[in-house]
Protein backbone atom coordinates (compact mmCIF):
# COMPACT_ATOMS: atom_id res chain seq x y z
CA UNK A 1 0.00 0.00 0.00
CA UNK A 2 2.79 2.31 1.00
CA UNK A 3 4.67 1.43 -2.21
CA UNK A 4 1.57 2.06 -4.28
CA UNK A 5 1.19 5.38 -2.45
CA UNK A 6 4.84 6.26 -3.13
CA UNK A 7 4.55 5.59 -6.89
CA UNK A 8 1.93 8.31 -7.55
CA UNK A 9 3.88 10.77 -5.38
CA UNK A 10 7.05 10.10 -7.40
CA UNK A 11 5.16 10.56 -10.60
CA UNK A 12 3.61 13.65 -9.16
CA UNK A 13 6.97 14.95 -8.14
CA UNK A 14 8.36 14.23 -11.56
CA UNK A 15 5.36 15.86 -13.16
CA UNK A 16 5.68 18.79 -10.85
CA UNK A 17 9.39 19.00 -11.60
CA UNK A 18 8.71 18.89 -15.31
CA UNK A 19 6.04 21.53 -14.89
CA UNK A 20 8.36 23.69 -12.88
CA UNK A 21 11.04 23.17 -15.50
CA UNK A 22 8.62 24.22 -18.19
CA UNK A 23 7.54 27.18 -16.12
CA UNK A 24 11.17 28.07 -15.57
CA UNK A 25 11.84 27.84 -19.29
CA UNK A 26 8.84 30.01 -19.98
CA UNK A 27 10.04 32.50 -17.41
CA UNK A 28 13.50 32.46 -18.96
CA UNK A 29 12.00 32.90 -22.41
CA UNK A 30 9.79 35.68 -21.13
CA UNK A 31 12.74 37.33 -19.50
CA UNK A 32 14.73 36.96 -22.68
CA UNK A 33 11.87 38.41 -24.69
CA UNK A 34 11.61 41.30 -22.25
CA UNK A 35 15.31 41.96 -22.50
CA UNK A 36 15.16 41.84 -26.27
CA UNK A 37 12.23 44.22 -26.24
CA UNK A 38 14.16 46.59 -24.02
CA UNK A 39 17.14 46.36 -26.34
CA UNK A 40 14.94 47.03 -29.34
CA UNK A 41 13.31 49.99 -27.60
CA UNK A 42 16.75 51.26 -26.73
CA UNK A 43 17.81 50.91 -30.35
CA UNK A 44 14.68 52.71 -31.51
CA UNK A 45 15.32 55.54 -29.08
CA UNK A 46 18.93 55.68 -30.19
CA UNK A 47 17.83 55.84 -33.86
CA UNK A 48 15.34 58.57 -33.13
CA UNK A 49 17.96 60.50 -31.15
CA UNK A 50 20.46 60.03 -33.95
CA UNK A 51 17.90 61.30 -36.46
CA UNK A 52 17.11 64.37 -34.35
CA UNK A 53 20.81 65.08 -33.75
CA UNK A 54 21.70 64.84 -37.42
CA UNK A 55 18.69 66.99 -38.35
CA UNK A 56 19.81 69.63 -35.84
CA UNK A 57 23.33 69.54 -37.27
CA UNK A 58 21.90 69.83 -40.80
CA UNK A 59 19.83 72.90 -39.95
CA UNK A 60 22.77 74.54 -38.15
CA UNK A 61 25.00 73.95 -41.18
CA UNK A 62 22.36 75.40 -43.55
CA UNK A 63 22.19 78.55 -41.43
CA UNK A 64 25.99 78.78 -41.31
CA UNK A 65 26.23 78.36 -45.11
CA UNK A 66 23.70 81.12 -45.69
CA UNK A 67 25.60 83.61 -43.52
CA UNK A 68 29.00 82.64 -45.01
CA UNK A 69 27.76 83.12 -48.57
CA UNK A 70 26.15 86.47 -47.70
CA UNK A 71 29.43 87.59 -46.16
CA UNK A 72 31.35 86.43 -49.25
CA UNK A 73 29.12 88.35 -51.66
CA UNK A 74 29.38 91.52 -49.59
CA UNK A 75 33.17 91.20 -49.42
CA UNK A 76 33.24 90.76 -53.20
CA UNK A 77 31.17 93.93 -53.61
CA UNK A 78 33.52 95.68 -51.19
CA UNK A 79 36.54 94.55 -53.23
CA UNK A 80 34.87 95.82 -56.41
CA UNK A 81 34.19 99.14 -54.67
CA UNK A 82 37.83 99.36 -53.56
CA UNK A 83 39.63 98.13 -56.71
CA UNK A 84 37.22 99.47 -59.32
CA UNK A 85 34.71 97.80 -61.63
CA UNK A 86 37.30 97.29 -64.39
CA UNK A 87 39.50 95.16 -62.12
CA UNK A 88 36.81 92.96 -60.54
CA UNK A 89 34.74 91.92 -63.51
CA UNK A 90 33.31 88.75 -65.04
CA UNK A 91 35.06 89.48 -68.36
CA UNK A 92 38.41 88.80 -66.67
CA UNK A 93 37.56 85.19 -65.81
CA UNK A 94 39.82 82.74 -67.61
CA UNK A 95 38.26 80.83 -70.52
CA UNK A 96 41.44 78.84 -71.18
CA UNK A 97 41.36 75.16 -70.32
CA UNK A 98 42.81 74.49 -66.89
CA UNK A 99 42.43 71.66 -64.37
CA UNK A 100 39.91 72.08 -61.57
CA UNK A 101 41.36 73.64 -58.44
CA UNK A 102 39.04 71.58 -56.24
CA UNK A 103 37.46 68.15 -56.70
CA UNK A 104 34.84 66.13 -54.84
CA UNK A 105 35.35 62.46 -54.00
CA UNK A 106 32.17 60.39 -53.51
CA UNK A 107 32.48 57.01 -51.79
CA UNK A 108 30.04 54.44 -50.44
CA UNK A 109 30.01 53.83 -46.69
CA UNK A 110 32.72 51.28 -45.82
CA UNK A 111 31.77 47.85 -44.52
CA UNK A 112 28.13 48.10 -45.59
CA UNK A 113 27.73 46.74 -49.05
CA UNK A 114 23.98 47.21 -49.15
CA UNK A 115 24.06 50.66 -47.59
CA UNK A 116 23.09 53.62 -49.76
CA UNK A 117 24.93 56.03 -47.48
CA UNK A 118 27.44 58.04 -49.44
CA UNK A 119 30.39 59.96 -48.08
CA UNK A 120 31.68 63.15 -49.70
CA UNK A 121 35.27 64.35 -49.36
CA UNK A 122 36.48 67.70 -50.67
CA UNK A 123 39.96 67.79 -52.22
CA UNK A 124 41.00 71.46 -52.32
CA UNK A 125 43.76 72.83 -54.54
CA UNK A 126 43.99 69.50 -56.31
CA UNK A 127 45.37 71.04 -59.53
CA UNK A 128 48.81 71.44 -57.95
CA UNK A 129 48.85 67.75 -57.05
CA UNK A 130 49.22 68.88 -53.44
CA UNK A 131 45.68 67.97 -52.45
CA UNK A 132 44.25 69.44 -49.29
CA UNK A 133 42.21 66.28 -48.60
CA UNK A 134 45.45 64.31 -48.43
CA UNK A 135 46.68 67.02 -46.06
CA UNK A 136 43.60 66.30 -43.95
CA UNK A 137 44.50 62.59 -43.86
CA UNK A 138 48.08 63.41 -42.98
CA UNK A 139 46.94 65.70 -40.18
CA UNK A 140 44.54 63.08 -38.78
CA UNK A 141 47.40 60.59 -39.04
CA UNK A 142 49.57 62.96 -37.08
CA UNK A 143 46.83 63.35 -34.49
CA UNK A 144 46.73 59.55 -34.12
CA UNK A 145 50.50 59.53 -33.67
CA UNK A 146 50.47 62.09 -30.87
CA UNK A 147 48.74 59.98 -28.19
CA UNK A 148 51.33 57.27 -28.82
CA UNK A 149 54.16 59.76 -28.76
CA UNK A 150 53.05 61.11 -25.41
CA UNK A 151 53.60 57.66 -23.96
CA UNK A 152 57.10 57.40 -25.35
CA UNK A 153 59.99 57.83 -23.08
CA UNK A 154 62.20 60.01 -25.29
CA UNK A 155 61.13 63.67 -25.23
CA UNK A 156 63.84 64.57 -27.73
CA UNK A 157 62.35 62.20 -30.29
CA UNK A 158 58.98 63.82 -29.62
CA UNK A 159 60.43 67.30 -30.20
CA UNK A 160 62.12 66.23 -33.43
CA UNK A 161 58.89 64.68 -34.69
CA UNK A 162 56.81 67.78 -33.82
CA UNK A 163 59.27 70.17 -35.47
CA UNK A 164 59.36 68.08 -38.66
CA UNK A 165 55.55 67.84 -38.63
CA UNK A 166 55.33 71.60 -38.11
CA UNK A 167 57.73 72.18 -41.00
CA UNK A 168 55.75 69.85 -43.26
CA UNK A 169 52.42 71.51 -42.41
CA UNK A 170 54.02 74.95 -42.84
CA UNK A 171 55.25 73.98 -46.32
CA UNK A 172 51.80 72.70 -47.24
CA UNK A 173 50.21 75.94 -45.94
CA UNK A 174 52.61 77.95 -48.13
CA UNK A 175 51.66 75.82 -51.11
CA UNK A 176 47.96 76.34 -50.42
CA UNK A 177 48.53 80.08 -50.10
CA UNK A 178 50.29 80.07 -53.50
CA UNK A 179 47.38 78.19 -55.05
CA UNK A 180 44.95 80.72 -53.61
CA UNK A 181 46.97 83.60 -55.08
CA UNK A 182 47.12 81.78 -58.42
CA UNK A 183 43.31 81.51 -58.49
CA UNK A 184 42.96 85.21 -57.73
CA UNK A 185 45.52 86.21 -60.36
CA UNK A 186 42.72 86.52 -62.98
CA UNK A 187 41.95 89.84 -61.25
CA UNK A 188 45.63 90.85 -61.15
CA UNK A 189 48.49 89.92 -58.85
CA UNK A 190 48.16 92.94 -56.53
CA UNK A 191 44.61 92.52 -55.26
CA UNK A 192 42.93 94.08 -52.27
CA UNK A 193 42.78 92.13 -48.96
CA UNK A 194 39.00 92.36 -49.33
CA UNK A 195 39.12 90.15 -52.41
CA UNK A 196 41.25 87.62 -50.54
CA UNK A 197 38.73 87.68 -47.69
CA UNK A 198 35.92 87.03 -50.20
CA UNK A 199 37.88 84.05 -51.57
CA UNK A 200 38.26 82.61 -48.06
CA UNK A 201 34.54 83.05 -47.38
CA UNK A 202 33.58 81.15 -50.53
CA UNK A 203 36.15 78.47 -49.72
CA UNK A 204 34.56 78.05 -46.27
CA UNK A 205 31.12 77.93 -47.93
CA UNK A 206 32.31 75.10 -50.19
CA UNK A 207 33.55 73.11 -47.17
CA UNK A 208 30.23 73.72 -45.42
CA UNK A 209 28.36 72.49 -48.51
CA UNK A 210 30.25 69.19 -48.39
CA UNK A 211 29.55 68.87 -44.66
CA UNK A 212 25.86 69.49 -45.43
CA UNK A 213 25.91 66.72 -48.05
CA UNK A 214 27.45 64.29 -45.52
CA UNK A 215 25.03 65.35 -42.79
CA UNK A 216 22.07 64.98 -45.17
CA UNK A 217 23.26 61.49 -46.01
CA UNK A 218 23.35 60.73 -42.26
CA UNK A 219 19.86 62.24 -41.80
CA UNK A 220 18.39 60.10 -44.57
CA UNK A 221 20.12 56.99 -43.22
CA UNK A 222 18.80 57.62 -39.68
CA UNK A 223 15.33 58.35 -41.07
CA UNK A 224 15.36 55.03 -42.96
CA UNK A 225 16.25 53.17 -39.76
CA UNK A 226 13.47 54.88 -37.79
CA UNK A 227 11.00 54.20 -40.59
CA UNK A 228 11.93 50.53 -40.75
CA UNK A 229 11.43 50.12 -37.01
CA UNK A 230 8.06 51.86 -37.15
CA UNK A 231 7.01 49.72 -40.10
CA UNK A 232 8.19 46.58 -38.33
CA UNK A 233 6.34 47.38 -35.10
CA UNK A 234 3.08 48.15 -37.00
CA UNK A 235 3.35 44.88 -38.94
CA UNK B 1 52.02 135.08 -62.12
CA UNK B 2 50.49 133.68 -58.94
CA UNK B 3 47.83 135.97 -57.51
CA UNK B 4 47.04 137.66 -60.83
CA UNK B 5 44.92 134.91 -62.36
CA UNK B 6 41.82 137.02 -61.70
CA UNK B 7 42.93 139.36 -64.45
CA UNK B 8 43.10 136.85 -67.28
CA UNK B 9 41.55 133.52 -66.27
CA UNK B 10 37.96 134.38 -67.21
CA UNK B 11 38.90 135.18 -70.80
CA UNK B 12 39.24 131.51 -71.69
CA UNK B 13 38.26 129.63 -68.54
CA UNK B 14 35.50 131.69 -66.98
CA UNK B 15 32.57 130.05 -68.75
CA UNK B 16 33.75 126.53 -68.03
CA UNK B 17 34.57 127.32 -64.39
CA UNK B 18 30.99 128.58 -64.00
CA UNK B 19 29.70 125.41 -65.69
CA UNK B 20 31.70 123.13 -63.40
CA UNK B 21 30.61 125.03 -60.28
CA UNK B 22 27.02 124.60 -61.43
CA UNK B 23 27.61 120.87 -61.87
CA UNK B 24 29.15 120.76 -58.39
CA UNK B 25 25.91 122.17 -56.96
CA UNK B 26 24.11 119.18 -58.47
CA UNK B 27 26.00 116.61 -56.39
CA UNK B 28 23.80 114.47 -54.12
CA UNK B 29 23.16 115.93 -50.66
CA UNK B 30 22.93 114.33 -47.22
CA UNK B 31 19.12 114.21 -47.56
CA UNK B 32 19.46 112.33 -50.87
CA UNK B 33 21.80 109.78 -49.28
CA UNK B 34 19.43 109.34 -46.30
CA UNK B 35 16.57 108.55 -48.68
CA UNK B 36 18.71 106.20 -50.75
CA UNK B 37 19.98 104.31 -47.70
CA UNK B 38 16.39 103.57 -46.70
CA UNK B 39 15.39 102.04 -50.03
CA UNK B 40 14.20 98.46 -50.01
CA UNK B 41 14.74 97.63 -53.70
CA UNK B 42 16.72 98.90 -56.69
CA UNK B 43 13.48 100.25 -58.18
CA UNK B 44 13.13 102.44 -55.08
CA UNK B 45 16.65 103.74 -55.72
CA UNK B 46 15.70 104.49 -59.32
CA UNK B 47 12.62 106.33 -58.08
CA UNK B 48 14.66 108.48 -55.70
CA UNK B 49 17.30 109.21 -58.32
CA UNK B 50 14.62 110.29 -60.80
CA UNK B 51 14.28 113.49 -58.74
CA UNK B 52 18.02 114.21 -59.14
CA UNK B 53 20.16 115.02 -62.19
CA UNK B 54 20.47 111.27 -62.85
CA UNK B 55 16.72 111.07 -63.56
CA UNK B 56 16.82 111.40 -67.37
CA UNK B 57 19.52 108.69 -67.59
CA UNK B 58 17.61 106.10 -65.57
CA UNK B 59 14.00 106.78 -66.47
CA UNK B 60 13.92 104.47 -69.51
CA UNK B 61 15.62 101.52 -67.84
CA UNK B 62 13.26 98.57 -67.49
CA UNK B 63 12.79 96.57 -64.31
CA UNK B 64 14.30 94.50 -62.86
CA UNK B 65 17.27 96.80 -62.49
CA UNK B 66 20.79 95.61 -61.87
CA UNK B 67 23.53 97.36 -59.89
CA UNK B 68 25.80 97.58 -62.93
CA UNK B 69 23.02 99.29 -64.93
CA UNK B 70 22.69 102.04 -62.32
CA UNK B 71 26.47 102.57 -62.33
CA UNK B 72 26.65 102.60 -66.16
CA UNK B 73 23.89 105.19 -66.54
CA UNK B 74 25.30 107.44 -63.83
CA UNK B 75 28.72 107.21 -65.50
CA UNK B 76 27.13 108.22 -68.83
CA UNK B 77 25.99 111.45 -67.21
CA UNK B 78 29.57 112.20 -66.09
CA UNK B 79 30.88 111.40 -69.57
CA UNK B 80 28.35 113.75 -71.21
CA UNK B 81 29.33 116.59 -68.87
CA UNK B 82 33.02 115.94 -69.47
CA UNK B 83 32.64 115.90 -73.25
CA UNK B 84 30.71 119.15 -73.16
CA UNK B 85 33.49 120.81 -71.16
CA UNK B 86 36.22 119.33 -73.36
CA UNK B 87 34.70 120.54 -76.59
CA UNK B 88 34.36 124.05 -75.16
CA UNK B 89 37.87 124.17 -73.70
CA UNK B 90 40.92 125.86 -75.21
CA UNK B 91 44.57 125.20 -74.48
CA UNK B 92 45.93 124.56 -71.90
CA UNK B 93 42.62 123.61 -70.24
CA UNK B 94 41.82 121.06 -72.96
CA UNK B 95 45.13 119.26 -72.31
CA UNK B 96 44.45 119.42 -68.57
CA UNK B 97 41.01 117.85 -69.10
CA UNK B 98 42.54 115.11 -71.26
CA UNK B 99 45.08 114.33 -68.55
CA UNK B 100 42.20 113.57 -66.18
CA UNK B 101 41.14 110.64 -68.40
CA UNK B 102 44.54 108.98 -68.90
CA UNK B 103 44.04 106.91 -65.72
CA UNK B 104 40.91 105.37 -67.25
CA UNK B 105 42.78 104.81 -70.49
CA UNK B 106 45.42 102.79 -68.64
CA UNK B 107 42.71 100.74 -66.92
CA UNK B 108 41.06 100.03 -70.28
CA UNK B 109 44.36 98.95 -71.87
CA UNK B 110 45.02 96.55 -69.01
CA UNK B 111 41.44 95.23 -69.15
CA UNK B 112 41.71 94.43 -72.88
CA UNK B 113 45.17 92.87 -72.57
CA UNK B 114 44.20 90.76 -69.54
CA UNK B 115 40.91 89.68 -71.09
CA UNK B 116 42.69 88.69 -74.33
CA UNK B 117 45.20 86.68 -72.32
CA UNK B 118 42.24 84.84 -70.81
CA UNK B 119 40.78 84.17 -74.28
CA UNK B 120 37.79 86.46 -73.91
CA UNK B 121 35.92 88.01 -76.82
CA UNK B 122 37.13 91.51 -77.72
CA UNK B 123 33.61 92.91 -78.14
CA UNK B 124 32.71 91.71 -74.67
CA UNK B 125 35.81 93.45 -73.29
CA UNK B 126 35.10 96.69 -75.13
CA UNK B 127 31.61 96.84 -73.60
CA UNK B 128 33.17 96.79 -70.12
CA UNK B 129 35.72 99.54 -70.79
CA UNK B 130 35.28 102.89 -69.06
CA UNK B 131 33.87 105.38 -71.61
CA UNK B 132 36.24 108.14 -70.47
CA UNK B 133 39.24 105.99 -71.38
CA UNK B 134 38.27 105.01 -74.93
CA UNK B 135 40.47 105.77 -77.92
CA UNK B 136 40.27 104.86 -81.61
CA UNK B 137 42.60 101.90 -81.92
CA UNK B 138 41.71 100.27 -78.59
CA UNK B 139 40.31 97.11 -80.22
CA UNK B 140 43.69 96.43 -81.86
CA UNK B 141 45.19 95.78 -78.43
CA UNK B 142 43.94 92.20 -78.63
CA UNK B 143 46.53 91.42 -81.33
CA UNK B 144 49.66 92.15 -79.25
CA UNK B 145 51.63 89.27 -77.67
CA UNK B 146 54.17 91.28 -75.68
CA UNK B 147 54.72 94.85 -74.54
CA UNK B 148 56.94 95.75 -77.46
CA UNK B 149 54.15 94.81 -79.90
CA UNK B 150 51.61 96.55 -77.68
CA UNK B 151 53.59 99.76 -78.00
CA UNK B 152 54.52 99.41 -81.69
CA UNK B 153 51.07 98.39 -82.99
CA UNK B 154 48.73 100.47 -80.87
CA UNK B 155 49.99 102.68 -78.12
CA UNK B 156 52.61 104.64 -80.05
CA UNK B 157 49.81 106.85 -81.43
CA UNK B 158 48.07 107.37 -78.12
CA UNK B 159 48.78 109.78 -75.26
CA UNK B 160 50.12 106.81 -73.24
CA UNK B 161 53.11 106.36 -75.58
CA UNK B 162 55.58 108.43 -73.48
CA UNK B 163 54.76 106.31 -70.42
CA UNK B 164 55.84 103.08 -72.03
CA UNK B 165 59.57 103.77 -72.13
CA UNK B 166 60.06 102.29 -68.65
CA UNK B 167 58.23 99.05 -69.25
CA UNK B 168 58.99 97.95 -72.79
CA UNK B 169 60.25 94.39 -72.82
CA UNK B 170 59.97 91.49 -75.22
CA UNK B 171 58.69 89.21 -72.50
CA UNK B 172 55.34 87.63 -73.18
CA UNK B 173 52.48 89.19 -71.32
CA UNK B 174 51.43 87.30 -68.18
CA UNK B 175 49.54 88.25 -65.02
CA UNK B 176 52.58 89.56 -63.12
CA UNK B 177 53.99 91.50 -66.08
CA UNK B 178 50.58 93.06 -66.73
CA UNK B 179 50.28 94.14 -63.11
CA UNK B 180 53.74 95.70 -63.17
CA UNK B 181 52.89 97.35 -66.49
CA UNK B 182 49.69 98.82 -65.03
CA UNK B 183 51.41 100.30 -62.01
CA UNK B 184 54.45 101.51 -63.99
CA UNK B 185 52.20 103.28 -66.50
CA UNK B 186 50.16 104.87 -63.74
CA UNK B 187 53.32 106.02 -61.98
CA UNK B 188 54.62 107.63 -65.19
CA UNK B 189 51.21 109.24 -65.83
CA UNK B 190 51.01 110.76 -62.35
CA UNK B 191 54.53 112.14 -62.58
CA UNK B 192 53.80 113.62 -66.03
CA UNK B 193 50.54 115.17 -64.85
CA UNK B 194 52.36 116.61 -61.84
CA UNK B 195 55.03 118.20 -64.07
CA UNK B 196 52.35 119.60 -66.39
CA UNK B 197 50.56 121.24 -63.46
CA UNK B 198 53.84 122.65 -62.15
CA UNK B 199 54.42 124.18 -65.59
CA UNK B 200 50.97 125.80 -65.51
CA UNK B 201 51.96 127.47 -62.25
CA UNK B 202 49.82 129.68 -60.04
CA UNK B 203 46.87 128.38 -58.03
CA UNK B 204 46.53 125.39 -60.39
CA UNK B 205 50.06 124.21 -59.53
CA UNK B 206 49.54 124.72 -55.81
CA UNK B 207 46.19 122.95 -55.57
CA UNK B 208 46.92 120.17 -58.03
CA UNK B 209 50.31 119.44 -56.40
CA UNK B 210 48.54 118.74 -53.13
CA UNK B 211 45.87 116.56 -54.76
CA UNK B 212 48.30 114.59 -56.92
CA UNK B 213 50.74 114.12 -54.02
CA UNK B 214 47.92 112.64 -51.96
CA UNK B 215 47.03 110.35 -54.87
CA UNK B 216 50.66 109.22 -55.17
CA UNK B 217 50.89 108.53 -51.43
CA UNK B 218 47.62 106.61 -51.41
CA UNK B 219 48.78 104.48 -54.32
CA UNK B 220 52.04 103.75 -52.51
CA UNK B 221 50.16 102.53 -49.43
CA UNK B 222 47.74 100.44 -51.51
CA UNK B 223 50.54 98.86 -53.53
CA UNK B 224 52.32 98.00 -50.27
CA UNK B 225 49.24 96.45 -48.67
CA UNK B 226 48.22 94.53 -51.80
CA UNK B 227 51.72 93.16 -52.37
CA UNK B 228 52.19 91.74 -48.86
CA UNK B 229 52.40 87.97 -49.16
CA UNK B 230 52.84 88.00 -52.97
CA UNK B 231 55.84 87.23 -55.17
CA UNK B 232 56.57 90.92 -55.79
CA UNK B 233 60.07 91.62 -54.50
CA UNK B 234 60.96 94.65 -52.40
CA UNK B 235 62.92 96.21 -55.24
CA UNK B 236 60.03 95.77 -57.68
CA UNK B 237 57.69 97.22 -55.10
CA UNK B 238 59.89 100.27 -54.60
CA UNK B 239 60.01 100.84 -58.37
CA UNK B 240 56.22 101.18 -58.49
CA UNK B 241 56.13 104.13 -56.06
CA UNK B 242 55.93 107.61 -57.66
CA UNK B 243 58.86 110.00 -57.32
CA UNK B 244 56.91 112.69 -55.55
CA UNK B 245 54.51 113.04 -52.66
CA UNK B 246 54.83 113.44 -48.92
CA UNK B 247 56.12 109.90 -48.46
CA UNK B 248 58.89 110.36 -51.06
CA UNK B 249 61.66 109.29 -50.46
CA UNK B 250 61.99 108.16 -46.83
CA UNK B 251 58.45 106.90 -46.39
CA UNK B 252 58.84 104.83 -49.54
CA UNK B 253 62.02 103.24 -48.16
CA UNK B 254 60.13 102.10 -45.07
CA UNK B 255 57.03 101.01 -47.00
CA UNK B 256 59.15 98.92 -49.36
CA UNK B 257 60.22 96.63 -46.50
CA UNK B 258 56.80 96.36 -44.83
CA UNK B 259 55.51 92.81 -44.32
CA UNK B 260 52.53 93.44 -42.06
CA UNK B 261 49.58 95.75 -42.51
CA UNK B 262 48.64 96.73 -39.01
CA UNK B 263 51.96 97.16 -37.28
CA UNK B 264 54.43 98.36 -39.87
CA UNK B 265 52.29 100.32 -42.35
CA UNK B 266 50.66 102.14 -39.47
CA UNK B 267 54.09 102.86 -37.95
CA UNK B 268 55.26 104.38 -41.27
CA UNK B 269 52.17 106.49 -41.88
CA UNK B 270 51.83 107.82 -38.34
CA UNK B 271 55.19 109.62 -38.72
CA UNK B 272 53.55 112.00 -41.18
CA UNK B 273 51.17 114.48 -39.46
CA UNK B 274 48.74 114.92 -42.40
CA UNK B 275 48.12 111.14 -42.37
CA UNK B 276 47.92 110.75 -38.60
CA UNK B 277 44.28 111.83 -38.74
CA UNK B 278 43.54 108.97 -41.15
CA UNK B 279 45.06 106.32 -38.91
CA UNK B 280 43.69 107.80 -35.70
CA UNK B 281 40.20 106.86 -36.96
CA UNK B 282 41.20 103.23 -37.27
CA UNK B 283 41.69 100.95 -34.33
CA UNK B 284 43.99 97.94 -34.42
CA UNK B 285 42.81 95.34 -36.89
CA UNK B 286 40.55 97.74 -38.80
CA UNK B 287 42.68 97.80 -41.91
CA UNK B 288 39.59 97.07 -43.96
CA UNK B 289 38.31 100.59 -43.20
CA UNK B 290 41.50 102.13 -44.56
CA UNK B 291 39.97 102.61 -48.01
CA UNK B 292 37.08 104.59 -46.57
CA UNK B 293 39.45 106.70 -44.47
CA UNK B 294 41.48 107.57 -47.57
CA UNK B 295 38.37 108.39 -49.58
CA UNK B 296 37.12 110.69 -46.81
CA UNK B 297 40.45 112.54 -46.72
CA UNK B 298 40.43 112.82 -50.52
CA UNK B 299 36.88 114.21 -50.55
CA UNK B 300 37.85 116.78 -47.92
CA UNK B 301 40.76 117.99 -50.07
CA UNK B 302 38.67 117.98 -53.26
CA UNK B 303 35.95 120.10 -51.63
CA UNK B 304 38.59 122.58 -50.46
CA UNK B 305 39.66 123.05 -54.11
CA UNK B 306 36.34 124.86 -54.73
CA UNK B 307 37.16 127.46 -52.08
CA UNK B 308 39.55 129.18 -54.48
CA UNK B 309 38.79 130.63 -57.91
CA UNK B 310 40.61 130.95 -61.24
CA UNK B 311 42.38 127.64 -61.37
CA UNK B 312 41.94 124.29 -63.16
CA UNK B 313 41.86 122.24 -59.96
CA UNK B 314 38.06 122.64 -59.81
CA UNK B 315 37.70 120.50 -62.96
CA UNK B 316 39.84 117.70 -61.53
CA UNK B 317 38.03 117.99 -58.18
CA UNK B 318 34.59 117.84 -59.79
CA UNK B 319 35.44 114.74 -61.85
CA UNK B 320 36.79 112.98 -58.78
CA UNK B 321 33.82 113.96 -56.62
CA UNK B 322 31.41 112.59 -59.24
CA UNK B 323 33.38 109.36 -59.39
CA UNK B 324 33.13 109.13 -55.60
CA UNK B 325 29.39 109.74 -55.84
CA UNK B 326 29.05 106.94 -58.39
CA UNK B 327 31.04 104.66 -56.04
CA UNK B 328 28.62 105.58 -53.25
CA UNK B 329 25.62 104.76 -55.46
CA UNK B 330 27.25 101.46 -56.42
CA UNK B 331 27.78 100.51 -52.78
CA UNK B 332 24.27 101.53 -51.69
CA UNK B 333 22.79 99.55 -54.61
CA UNK B 334 24.83 96.46 -53.71
CA UNK B 335 23.76 96.65 -50.05
CA UNK B 336 20.10 97.03 -51.03
CA UNK B 337 20.29 94.25 -53.64
CA UNK B 338 21.97 91.88 -51.14
CA UNK B 339 19.61 92.86 -48.31
CA UNK B 340 22.51 94.08 -46.19
CA UNK B 341 21.40 97.64 -45.47
CA UNK B 342 23.08 97.57 -42.06
CA UNK B 343 26.45 97.64 -43.88
CA UNK B 344 25.64 100.67 -46.03
CA UNK B 345 27.66 103.07 -43.92
CA UNK B 346 30.80 100.90 -44.16
CA UNK B 347 31.83 102.49 -47.44
CA UNK B 348 29.62 105.50 -48.22
CA UNK B 349 31.55 108.78 -48.11
CA UNK B 350 29.34 111.83 -47.83
CA UNK B 351 30.18 114.84 -49.98
CA UNK B 352 28.96 118.12 -48.55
Amino acid sequence: MEVEQEKPSLENVQARQQEKQREGEVVIVEEEEEQQQQVEEGEENANVLQFMDSMDAYLTLIHSLSSTIRQGWLELASARHSMGASRVNTVLLDHKFHPAATTLLVTQDEGKVDSMKQHFTLCKWASSGNEKCSLGEAKSGQDKLHPQLRHRASSQLYEEKTSSEYKASHEVDDQVQKERSKSLSVFGTLVSPKLRAAQLSFETALETLVEIANTRSAVLCAFDKVNKKLGGSKG
Amino acid sequence: MYGFEAMTFNIHGGYLEAIVRGHRAGLLTAADYNNLCQCETLDDIKMHLSATEYGPYLQNEPSPLHTTTIVEKCTLKLVDEYKHMLCQATEPLSTFLEYITYGHMIDNVVLIVTGTLHERDVQELLEKCHPLGMFDSIATLAVAQNMRELYRLVLVDTPLAPYFSECITSEDLDDMNIEIMRNTLYKAYLEDFYKFCQKLGGATAEIMSDLLAFEADRRAVNITINSIGTELTRDDRRKLYSNFGLLYPYGHEELAVCEDIDQVVRAVMEKYPPYQSIFSKLSYGESQMLDKAFYEEEVKRLCLAFEQQFHYGVFFAYMRLREQEIRNLMWISECVAQNQKSRVHDSVVFIF
